[in-house]
This record gives structure tokens, C-alpha cells and sequence, in this order.
């Protein structure tokens, strides 16, 4: 059992070593920038075009000050000095007929902070703080650790 | 008066000179021609080309709808500009198309010759397009998007719930909601649900 | 043990796995934690890291890491607002590939200029640096060092930078980023009023009646300023905005004039608007009376090419490029009487009725007007000519200096203004807009250092454009970059920036936090600590600076740039880098390294770590005993003090949402040049440009010029290049943000359909987009947010996985010697 135990342990310990082997010895022929993925005055093939992610589900933020990204398709929708299609749906007096998320309080706030009876011009093209997504891959992962899980590792340290 | 009366008499005569057979075939042949060419003539004013044959209308409208998903889109099938501004239905057609005679009166009278006249009378131009299609329940789209044939379950969440009840009781038609969806959108103050 | 992009991936990862270890997310409401010294969060403030904008920032920190962000409500700016990159600039230091140890290219154990990069310690860094400079000053002299900084330096670094190249090194080789964004702008400003930087401030939004917005996509680049532009005009419906640019773009959304014109004819319908108000006797002739001057430009100066292209050959006046001769206003009349109407209408392409549209608004005596700008005029080679004539315009009218009436260059960087051009970062500058060229500018400098009579070199050093040939030449052969990514950012990559920095004879060191494409190009590549890991100031587009605190450390041995700067300079003794007879004005100095000249002169080591708060992090005044950033500050403000440019003392910085300079008497300057808002305006002068010696700015008769390379035959379309909301100049810091990537993954050909259709390409097709410099393979849009019009394709540049660079052209202002980068010929294919 003992020895089993040991001989399975040094298989893995070789398949890891020869893994991690193959793996540094391919890391080796690669650029170090993880975006251009190949040498600076090499050709580079383009990704195709990323498709819009329009399943109307909403994203958790990634702390509560986070403008919410768009989860539907946005195409065509103009917000110009004639029209601002979003509001359509997500101004105050229109989210009972549509369902959508009313535009936050702070978007009534003029620069002085003062509430006004319509959305604040400053907030008038929402695609500046709101933009929707594709369904690219990230090209680097973030490691940004949300602030609940901050408050749970400051409870572990104080007990 | 008189002279009419003398027309008159001419044609009600029966002919002197041409068989009944040349006159029935004649006429025939006349008639296709006639109506060949009206329909020929009115099918050419009826393409996209003769549209943007314009520049009010290629340096306008049509530069508009080149991006929208009615001229760009997954399956090819696209909108042409009569596709939308002219029924396809003949006396409907002929209506349209008389109603147009206003527009070449503003063609030659240059009414939105520039890009400003234009735009100052884009709300006007889409009040009447909009009061079209609202009042012939949307037929211009319904003569690609059929109703009955919708499947709810592929539309988006939204789509699907206004399209499963307010167009279906007919309580909406689909320009209620689909203004602007192949050109730019006027000034939509007061405009319900804008 | 060698170390590659996936082990850095790797690595990082896992010490972040590892600080989240064992915990779970609350399944339910139950779960959530209420008690407040639990919940409680560390609020501090920060300028924004992105743009010239100069938002400030909430940052909240808990357990030294940055948890959230959002706009200061405090801040005059930004009013609790933030652009979207802003509000995800919590994310921004934590990509998984920060780079966390020097790494030097190694083959066998040693230094290779073609090995792979291993991670070696500071000090072996540092020593294989230290010996790369001293023997290229052996061989070749201090000239053989350069510099390639940043707009991004903190106000400190970026003084530290200049100090120890221009006084340690005594090598002018040392210039900004900033040469490529707003070298025109200063250019223009110095010019014409004698004196850089903006006369007014953001505040005339907010007062102005008329906008004009001249190559600038605020919409997109400023989208803060955009909010305050969008209050304005949508609050007050006489207000207008008219929008010009080569290609239609976001800001059109809210254009009430838009205006498509041809690449380079913005020259002639600037003309034209000068000609239109004194054709139409719109002439503000008091204000022009008592406070102008004409002159007339040098004109056909070339393209700030290489010396030997054609078109260098060609032009008579390269080397006066930037003369002048005085006329009277008569002479003025005639030279833009030539640009009517019509005659501009036909060369830009803009309808008459437009052009006089636009011109009316200038020229309306009640209207109050704001323009602005940005790369659309500066990225030019007739960028500082562009400047000049939208001040002439501003001047004939006298609408200028007071509230809404404001001729406004804004930038693109947070410090531009702050770091490159008030410290002075250019080959020709010093601190508070003075010239190396200058012998009592010179003299000033080496009083502050107490450093002897001639320490700083006369000749103004290699501009950026420059710093790559020079490279290539294998004149420069130790290069220095801190806190940008030119490799991507500078024009034609491939055959400048890449054979420069590859040539063997060279030894290219590059400070950052990101393995970027200039990285990838170094020998040696040292981490760099990134914005709330250290203690900083910047400078905004409107004369404010604003500081902030360290908030947290940096990660592994990565370290700011301003304490790699000091603790380089602790290893050259003064005379291994001056010559005998310098040493010999001050011979103490001469065992001294120049960490004790520079740094250890009693002006910058004034402030004891007392001074720094307890409760506050800085690493880099506790590693080095002294607060070393205000000395830095204090000891650089002494340059500017009573010379218009004079800064708050340090500490009210940490106080204040920034201040704008001149802050004289504690009171920061809104309107300069405006007697009563300005304290330097002589009482009963009304107005006074007291950066030129008269008190008078001048009115520049300068014409239209072609641009350097246009279409033709086979390359048959304009490119012009930019950027995009969602990503910051190279992307460094956004590309690794998933949402900001996932907004917009990838940079693509916008192109007008028709021109799309008669290459047989539609939307998404794999193209080959080629100039006579090089190529890159990229998708086509048709239908995006930039509508270009027939003829003309737009490639935005943050995309390091396109290099659109490799295909521009490094044809600069012979002035300015900023890149065009607006402005080539290039041909797409289907691949």
C-alpha cells in the first residue's frame, strides 16, 4: 500500500515535471506580450469580428459604483440632439411598459447636485460610463479581488 | 360644345374603314402596350436605383440605411427603399404613387435641395411615413415580418414579451415602437414613448 | 530559471488565488456582513490615470488592494463623474501579467542582446545598466545616452528624469511621449503668446455661447469635458456646437454645424474664417489695436522627414522652418484675401454655406466662443502653423482670455501639461517653459541645482522622432524608457523604432508594469509601480496639478519610476560622467556620485520623513530617508515662482482637488492675461500677453501647404489613426480590463461601405492593410461608431495586437517635430 501510495506519487511527480517541462520549453519561443502573442516584426493573422452578447443578463458589478454594462444589443440605437433611444425604455416614466432597470437617481443630479425633474443633460449619452460586450475571450486575466471578499478575508484575520 | 358633339358623333359611329377584328386586336395590342409601358415606367420608379437616382435621397436617407441591420444583416434578405415606402398592393400603389407627384413638385422645387432643408424637414417627412404605416397596420413590414410567423422562443426576452402581447391583441402595430430603424430619427419631442 | 509571459501569468495568479483562498461568496442575504470596522473602507483621492481630462478620483482600499473607484464629488472637474475607463480603474494594477522583477535578456548565464529574458535582482540589473552607460560615454561621450519619458511621469519623476539627464548625464537626449500629442500645441503657444499652456480653463463651458471643435472626438477622448459640453448645449438651446474632422465621429452626435472637410484643408478654412471676419469689417479693432502684432511665417519648411528624402531636398526653408517677419495688418488682409469661399469650399470640400455658417460664429460680436482641439490639429505637419491660425481668429475678435471666450488645446495625457511641459521633459526645455538654448535659462537652472557654470549643455537634444533614427544610426546607444510604449505608439515601427531598438550596437532598458510591445523589444525591463502605488502630482489640460498619496504597494519587487531613477544615479561618481574642466569649476563634487549632486543638494533632501504622515505609505521617501517627492516639488517650483508659472506649496496639494497656476497670494489664476483675473496683468492694461516682451500676441500670416503624402494610384486611400472611449492610448492598462476588452476586443479598418464594396470586401473580412512602410492584417467594419467618408480609413492604435504604426509615416511639423499621424496613403486588400 505504502509503496503504491510512493510510486503513484513519483508518477505524477514525473508527468508534472515533463508537463511543466514541454510547457516552459514552448514558453520559450514566446513573445512576452500576451496581446501581440508574436514578434514585433512578425505577421499576425486578425481575430474575426467578436459577436455582441445580448442575452439580457444582467452582470454582478464589481463593487456598487460600477455603471452597469449593457446586456442587450445596442445597434442602431441613437442618442443624438434629436433622440435618445435608451430612454425609451429606461427613463422613469417609461420602466413600467418596458420592464428595463430605471436610470440611477445620480442621473437626475445637475453638477451642483441638485435633483432635477428629468435625466441631467451631463448624463445625456449613456455610452460613455454604459457599454455592452462581445463575447471576446480576455486576452489577460485580471485578478481583481471584489471588496466582499476583502471584508471575509478581514473577518479570518481578526478571528 | 359643338365641336365635341362632332368628336362625339365620330366615335360612337361604328367604323367605315377597319374590321371589328382589327379594332379589337388593335386595341389589345395598344392596351399591352400602354399599360406595358405605365407599368414598366411606374416598375422603374419603383427600384432603388431610381431613389438614390436623387441626392436628396443617396446623400440622405440612403447613407443612413447602409449600416442598419434593413440593408446589412446575417441572411442577406434586405430591404430596397419602395420595399417600405410603397405598398405592394396595385390600388394602394397607384395611390402612393400619385401621392408622389408632390414630391417631384419638391424636387424641382428643391424643398430639401441641402443637407439643412432637409433636416428641417426630417420630422415632417417621418410624421407622414410613421401616420402611413400606423394607419395601414404596419403593412410594409408585415409584408416581410409575418406576425404568424414569429417564433417568440428565438427573440430576445424583451422582444418577445412586447410582440407575445401588444402586437398580437393589435394594440400596437410595429411602427409604434420601430420608429427609426432604418434612418436617422428627427427631434422626437413629444412624440409617444420617446 | 528563466521566465516567460505564461510563468508571469501564472505566478501572479496564484499569489491572487491565494489572497482569496478559502473564501466563498455569501450565498444569502444572511450571510452579509454589517458590522462597520468590517464593512468600512479606506477612501483616499487621485487624479484619474487616463487622459488629459484630470478627473479626480475616490479610490477605496482594504487589505492593500484597490476594491473600488469612482468620480470625486468634490471635484471641480469631474463632479462625481467618470468616463467608463475611469470607473474600471480599480482593475487596472491587477492584470496578471504585472511584471514583478527585472528581466534581462540572458544566454548562458550572461547578458545577450538575443536572449530570453531572466529574472535577475535589482542589483544585477542596475550593475549590467551602469556598465552599458559608462562605456558608451567612454567610447562616444554623454551624447550616446538617451531618454524617452512620458506625459504619465508623476510631476517628480518626470523632474528627477530631466535633472539627472540634463545636469547628471549632461545629455539633452531626453524628450516625452508628449512630443507626440502636444509638442504642436506648445509650439503654437509659444509662438504666439510667447508662454505655454491654455489661457483659460474648463470653467468657460459653462459660460460659452458657441463651440467649435477642431480634430478633437471629445465624445470620445474627453468624455468628462463631453458631459460639461453636453450640459451646456442641451440646457441652453441657442447654444451651438459645430464638430470638424476628416471622418464622421461620436462628437457629431450633438453637432449642430458637422463638417467632413479634405486631410490638411483645415489650414485654409481657418484662413478663410480670418478673411470672412475682416471681410465682413468683424474686426474687434481695439483689442487688435492695443494688444497684437502681425507677422509673417516662413512657409514651404519641409516635413521633418529624414535629410536626405526627397521631400526634405525639395523645401527651401527646412532650416528656418520656424522664422518670421514682422507686417502690418494691411499685409495680413491681403495674404488671406486669397482664401475666399469658394476657392476653400473647392479644396476642403466643405459647402460655402457651411464655411460661412461656421465663420459667423467667430465673427458674431455677442457670441461668445470656446474652440477646441486636440490631435487633429497637433498631429500635423502643419500642427504649430494650426495653432496659430485658430489664435488669429480668436485675436482679430478679441474673444480671448474672459469667460467662454477661449481658444482651447486640450491633451491627452494625465501630466502632459504638468509633467512634459511645465517640468520641461523636452531635448530643448527646462522647468517653466525655459530653453536649454538660453544661456541665462541655463544659468538659472544651475543656480537652483548649485551646480557650476555650464553643467547644463547648450544644444537641444534629439526630439522622439529623432531618438529612433538615431538609434537605427547607432548614434544613441544606451536608451532609457520610462512609463510609455513608443514601440507601439511611434510612427513607421519598421524601419525606425524596431531596427533602432534591435540594432546591436544598442542596450534599451524599459520601465513598466506591463510587458508591453516596447518591453518586448528591450534588453532589460524593469517593474514598475503604477499610480496609487506611489506618491505622485499631475498636471492637467487646465493648468491644475493635483496629488495624491501612495494608497498601495506595489507588487513584488516592481518599483516606482522616480526610485529607479534615484538609486541609478547612485552609481556614477561625478567624474566618471564630467569632464575634467567642469569638475574643475567645483572640485569637491568630483568623488560625490550624482545621487548626492543631485538629490543630496539640501534642496531636495530638505523634508525629513517626519513630515510624512504616519498612518500614509511611501515607500519611495522611506526607502531613500527623506520625503523626497516634496523636495523634488518644492526644489522644481522654485523655477517657476515669480516667472507666471507659480505652484502652491506642496502640502496644500494633498488638501485641494488641485489648483490652477499662477497660484499667487494662495489664489489659483482662472482667465490669464485678463487684468483682474490674472495677478501678473499690470493694472490699466485690460489685457496683456506678458510672455512675449511687449505685451502683445501675435497674428501669423501663414497659408495652406500639402500635406507630405497624399493618395495616388496604388496606395488610393487617406489612413488616419486615433483612439477609442473604451481603451487608453497603447491599452497597457485597458486591454486588461475584461470588461474594457470585451467592450472593444480588437482594432479594426473603419471604412465608408461603398469603398468596402468596390474592394469586394464587406464587414468582418480579414484585410491587408499596406503603405509603403509596411503592413498589418486586420477585419473591416463597415457600420461602427467612426463613419469615414469615400476615400478615407480609420485604424484606432491601442490594439498591441495591431500594430498600425508599422504602416504610418514619420513625417513631423518641422517646428514642433511632432508625427503626423493623421495623414498617409495607404491601399487594403482582401487577404
Amino acid at each position: 500500500m505504502m509503496i503504491n501510495k510512493n510510486a503513484i506519487t513519483l508518477i505524477l511527480c514525473a508527468v508534472g515535471m515533463l508537463f511543466s517541462l514541454t510547457l516552459m520549453m514552448k514558453a520559450h519561443a514566446d513573445p512576452i506580450n500576451p496581446i501581440l502573442k508574436a514578434e514585433i516584426n512578425q505577421d499576425r493573422p486578425a481575430e474575426a469580428i467578436a459577436k455582441p452578447i445580448v442575452n439580457d443578463v444582467k452582470q454582478v458589478r464589481n463593487y456598487p459604483m460600477q455603471p452597469p454594462l449593457i446586456p442587450h444589443n445596442i445597434r442602431d440605437y441613437p442618442i443624438n440632439t434629436n433622440v435618445n433611444k435608451c430612454m425609451a425604455c429606461h427613463n422613469r416614466t417609461r420602466t413600467e411598459e418596458s420592464q428595463a432597470p430605471m436610470i440611477s437617481v445620480t442621473h437626475y443630479m445637475d453638477r451642483d447636485g441638485n435633483f432635477l425633474a428629468e435625466m441631467s443633460p451631463r448624463r445625456y449619452f449613456c455610452n460613455q460610463c454604459h457599454v455592452p460586450q462581445t463575447d471576446a475571450k480576455p486576452v489577460v486575466e485580471n485578478t481583481f479581488v471584489d471588496m466582499e471578499a476583502m471584508v471575509k478575508i478581514a473577518e479570518l484575520i481578526k478571528e | 360644345m359643338k365641336r365635341f358633339k362632332k368628336y362625339w358623333k365620330v366615335f360612337s359611329k361604328p367604323s367605315i374603314h377597319f374590321s371589328l377584328g382589327f379594332l379589337a386586336l388593335g386595341g389589345f395590342i395598344a392596351g399591352i402596350i400602354f399599360w406595358g409601358g405605365f407599368n414598366t415606367a411606374l416598375e422603374l420608379t419603383n427600384t432603388e436605383e431610381f431613389c438614390v437616382g436623387c441626392h436628396e435621397m443617396r446623400e440622405n436617407v440612403f447613407q443612413e440605411l447602409q449600416p442598419t441591420i434593413h440593408y446589412s444583416n446575417r441572411s442577406g434578405v434586405r430591404a430596397t427603399c419602395p420595399d417600405c415606402h410603397v405598398p405592394h398592393e396595385w390600388s394602394d400603389k397607384i395611390a402612393r404613387k400619385m401621392a408622389a407627384s408632390k414630391e417631384v413638385w419638391g424636387k424641382i422645387f428643391g424643398t430639401i435641395a441641402t443637407r439643412d432643408k432637409f433636416l428641417e424637414k426630417r420630422r415632417h417627412l417621418a410624421e407622414n411615413e410613421w401616420a402611413r404605416l400606423k394607419a395601414n397596420d404596419s403593412l410594409e413590414c408585415r409584408n416581410c415580418h409575418n406576425f404568424d410567423s414569429m417564433d417568440f422562443t428565438l427573440q430576445g426576452k424583451r422582444a418577445a414579451e412586447q410582440h407575445s402581447t401588444a402586437l398580437a391583441s393589435g394594440e400596437k402595430t410595429c411602427i409604434d415602437c420601430h420608429k427609426g430603424i432604418a434612418h436617422h430619427l428627427p427631434d422626437m419631442t413629444g412624440v409617444k414613448g420617446w | 530559471m528563466k521566465i516567460t509571459r505564461r510563468d508571469f501569468v501564472k505566478a501572479s495568479a496564484a499569489s491572487a488565488a491565494a489572497t482569496a483562498a478559502g473564501i466563498t461568496l455569501p450565498a444569502n442575504a444572511s450571510n452579509i456582513i454589517t458590522r462597520s470596522e468590517s464593512t468600512q473602507l479606506k477612501w483616499d483621492k487621485a487624479p484619474c490615470r487616463f487622459c488629459g481630462t484630470g478627473c479626480s478620483i475616490n479610490v477605496a482600499t482594504k487589505n492593500g488592494k484597490v476594491v473600488a473607484t469612482h468620480g470625486d464629488i468634490k471635484s471641480p472637474v469631474n463632479r462625481g463623474l467618470n468616463c467608463v475607463k475611469g470607473y474600471f480603474l480599480s482593475k487596472i494594477m491587477y492584470g496578471a501579467d504585472r511584471l514583478t522583477k527585472p528581466l534581462l535578456r540572458k544566454k548562458n548565464g550572461t547578458y545577450d542582446k538575443n536572449g530570453e529574458f531572466t529574472p535577475v535582482s535589482w542589483d544585477e540589473a542596475f550593475d549590467v545598466m551602469a556598465d552599458k552607460y559608462k562605456a558608451a560615454i567612454k567610447a562616444k561621450g554623454t551624447g550616446s545616452i538617451g531618454m524617452f519619458g512620458s506625459g504619465q511621469w508623476t510631476v517628480m519623476e518626470g523632474y528627477a528624469a530631466v535633472k539627472l539627464m540634463k545636469a547628471g548625464f549632461r545629455s539633452n537626449h531626453i524628450d516625452p511621449n508628449a512630443r507626440h500629442c502636444m509638442a504642436s500645441a506648445v509650439g503654437g503657444f509659444m509662438r504666439t503668446f510667447g508662454i505655454d499652456e491654455p489661457m483659460g480653463c474648463y470653467d468657460d463651458i459653462e459660460h460659452a455661447d458657441s463651440f467649435v471643435l477642431w480634430g478633437s472626438n471629445m465624445a470620445e477622448m474627453h468624455p468628462i469635458l463631453w458631459t460639461r459640453l453636453t450640459d451646456r448645449r442641451l440646457s441652453k438651446p441657442d447654444v451651438d456646437v459645430a464638430v470638424l474632422s476628416t471622418y464622421q465621429h461620436r462628437s457629431f452626435d450633438l453637432a449642430d454645424i458637422p463638417m467632413i472637410f479634405k486631410p490638411q484643408t483645415d489650414l485654409a478654412i481657418l484662413n478663410f474664417i480670418a478673411n470672412y471676419i475682416i471681410q465682413t469689417d468683424s474686426v474687434n479693432w481695439d483689442f487688435v489695436n492695443k494688444h497684437t502684432n502681425f507677422r509673417m511665417g516662413t512657409t514651404d519648411i519641409g516635413y521633418g522627414l529624414r535629410d536626405e528624402h526627397p521631400l526634405q531636398q525639395k523645401a527651401k526653408n527646412v532650416k528656418s522652418a520656424g522664422g518670421s517677419t514682422a507686417i502690418d495688418f494691411d499685409a495680413f488682409k491681403k495674404f488671406v484675401s486669397t482664401y475666399t469661399a469658394e476657392y476653400v469650399a473647392e479644396l476642403s470640400g466643405v459647402e460655402t454655406d457651411q464655411l460661412i455658417k461656421l465663420a459667423k460664429i467667430y465673427a458674431d460680436p455677442s457670441k461668445k466662443v470656446t474652440s477646441f482641439w486636440t490631435m487633429g490639429f497637433n498631429q500635423h505637419t502643419r500642427g504649430v502653423w494650426a495653432n496659430n491660425l485658430i489664435y488669429n481668429i480668436h485675436l482679430l475678435t478679441g474673444k480671448i482670455s474672459t469667460p467662454g471666450n477661449s481658444p482651447f488645446s486640450l491633451t491627452g495625457q494625465p501630466s502632459a501639461c504638468g509633467t512634459a511641459r511645465e517640468v520641461g521633459t523636452f531635448s530643448h526645455r527646462l522647468p517653466a517653459d525655459m530653453v536649454v538654448a538660453n544661456p541665462k535659462h541655463r544659468a538659472y537652472a544651475e543656480k537652483i541645482w548649485k551646480l557650476p557654470e555650464g553643467t547644463v549643455p547648450a544644444k537641444p537634444g534629439y526630439h522622439a522622432a529623432l531618438h529612433n533614427r538615431k538609434l537605427k544610426d547607432g548614434d544613441l546607444n544606451v536608451y532609457w524608457v520610462q512609463c510609455n510604449n513608443n514601440m507601439q505608439a511611434a510612427a513607421n515601427i519598421n524601419e525606425e523604432a524596431y531596427p533602432g531598438y534591435r540594432n546591436p550596437d544598442n542596450f534599451i532598458i524599459v520601465s513598466d508594469a506591463y510587458p508591453t510591445v516596447t518591453a518586448q523589444a528591450a534588453d532589460l525591463i524593469l517593474p514598475a509601480a503604477m499610480w496609487v502605488e506611489k506618491e505622485g502630482a499631475y498636471g492637467n489640460a487646465e493648468r491644475r496639478t493635483q496629488s495624491w498619496y501612495q494608497q498601495v504597494q506595489a507588487p513584488g519587487e516592481a518599483k516606482s519610476d522616480l526610485w529607479q531613477l534615484l538609486e541609478f544615479s547612485k552609481r556614477f561618481k561625478i567624474n566618471e560622467v564630467w569632464p575634467a574642466d567642469l569638475v574643475a569649476k567645483q572640485p569637491e563634487l568630483a568623488n560625490k556620485t550624482l545621487f548626492e549632486v543631485l538629490f543630496e543638494n539640501g534642496n531636495v533632501n530638505a523634508y525629513s520623513l517626519d513630515e510624512v504622515p504616519n498612518d500614509r505609505l511611501n515607500d519611495d521617501a522611506r526607502d531613500v530617508g527623506f520625503y523626497v517627492q516634496k523636495g523634488l516639488f518644492e526644489e522644481y517650483a522654485a523655477f517657476g515662482r515669480e516667472h507666471g508659472h507659480d505652484l502652491a506649496p506642496y502640502d496644500r496639494y494633498h488638501t485641494e482637488r488641485g489648483l490652477r497656476w499662477p497660484v499667487v497670494d494662495g489664489k489659483e489664476t482662472l482667465w490669464r492675461y485678463k487684468e483682474g483675473s490674472d495677478p501678473y496683468v499690470k493694472p490699466g492694461t485690460d489685457f496683456e500677453f506678458y510672455g512675449k516682451p511687449d505685451g502683445r500676441a501675435i497674428i501669423f500670416a501663414l497659408p495652406y501647404e500639402p500635406p507630405a503624402e497624399s493618395p495616388d494610384d496604388e496606395f488610393d486611400l487617406w489612413l488616419s489613426t486615433g483612439r477609442v472611449l473604451e481603451h487608453w492610448h497603447s491599452g497597457s492598462m485597458t486591454q486588461r480590463v475584461p470588461e474594457l476588452h470585451k467592450a472593444i476586443p480588437d482594432a479594426l479598418i473603419y471604412m465608408h461601405p461603398a469603398d468596402a464594396k468596390k474592394r469586394g470586401l464587406r464587414r468582418g473580412d480579414e484585410v491587408k492593410l499596406s503603405s509603403r512602410r509596411g503592413n498589418i492584417k486586420i477585419r473591416v467594419e463597415t457600420r461602427g461608431r467612426n463613419k469615414p467618408p469615400e476615400g478615407l480609413v480609420f485604424v484606432p492604435w491601442f490594439d498591441a495586437a495591431r500594430l498600425i504604426n508599422k504602416v504610418t509615416l514619420d513625417a513631423t511639423d518641422p517646428i514642433s517635430k511632432q508625427t503626423d499621424y493623421k495623414k498617409c496613403a495607404v491601399k487594403v486588400e482582401k487577404v
